[in-house]
């Protein structure tokens, strides 16, 4: 999987392309963790790439969600494929990680 | 005796590179199928990946002898199975009924997200081997 970002105005966009599985995960919080670190706190994930996703990715998700609100942002997610969705919708995690229709619309209300 | 239409197979090491591998495999079964419904694809392969990760993540070796995972798909007519088989490896400790964890719990999805994806799951184990059977019948 890769991933790569680029600063709009009020968000980060992290772009992620391919499969966000065990093996891809933890480079998915190292990635995010970095933003942070680098005063990044406003995240969108643009999942329009990422063709596959599991509980591992899912729980990285939460992680990264859960250090941007540590940070004083947050993290949002968008435009995501059905596979993605299902598992969103399984887990339940449709109500904490809401999918944006595109990036731009992440933010736009806050 | 049920038809086989397709069918593929993996054996290796059991570490992180096995999940692509058997994610390769999938793929290249659907490339080969592709009336095989989206729906089915996405679900199946989602349980079969999330079961890979499983023994990758949590499977311990019985002695000396190193893990080996193994996984062989078969696309039947109404029925996709999958049997995924843990070699040299000690029985799974703990729980494996599926468990609802808090919503900002960051693992244990696992085993729940498999049983809602699947028709039926089970579990055998002999000499050192422990071996899931994963199948969903088609929604046709």
């Amino acid at each position: 999987m890769k991933f790569s970002y680029e600063t709009k105005e009020s968000y980060a966009e992290v772009k992620a392309d391919g499969r966000l599985n065990m093996v891809s995960a933890p480079e998915l919080r190292e990635f995010v963790s970095e933003l942070i670190s680098d005063g990044s706190t406003r995240i969108v994930v643009n999942l329009e790439q990422a063709v596959f996703m599991d509980s591992s990715g899912l729980g990285a998700l939460i992680g990264c969600l859960k250090a941007a609100r540590q940070a004083g942002g947050d993290l949002r997610i968008a435009a995501v494929q059905p596979q993605v969705k299902m598992v969103l919708q399984l887990t339940s995690m449709d109500k904490v990680l809401t999918p944006y229709a595109t990036a731009e619309e992440a933010f736009s209300n806050d | 005796m049920t038809d086989i239409l397709a069918s593929r197979s993996y054996r290796g090491l059991a570490t992180e590179s096995a999940v692509d591998a058997v994610h390769n495999e999938l793929d290249s079964l659907w490339g080969e199928l592709p009336l095989v419904q989206d729906m089915d694809q996405m679900t199946f392969t989602t349980a079969v990946i999330e079961s890979t990760s499983n023994i990758v993540k949590h499977a311990e070796p019985a002695g000396e002898d190193p893990l080996e995972i193994s996984v062989d798909l078969e696309v039947r007519p109404s029925q996709l199975r999958a049997r995924l088989s843990a070699y040299h490896a000690k029985p799974p400790y703990g729980s494996m009924e599926p468990r609802t964890p808090d919503q900002d719990a960051e693992s244990g999805r696992g085993l729940a997200l498999i049983q809602a994806l699947v028709t039926t799951v089970t579990f055998e184990r002999q000499d050192a081997t422990n071996t899931w059977v994963l199948s969903r019948t088609s929604q046709d």
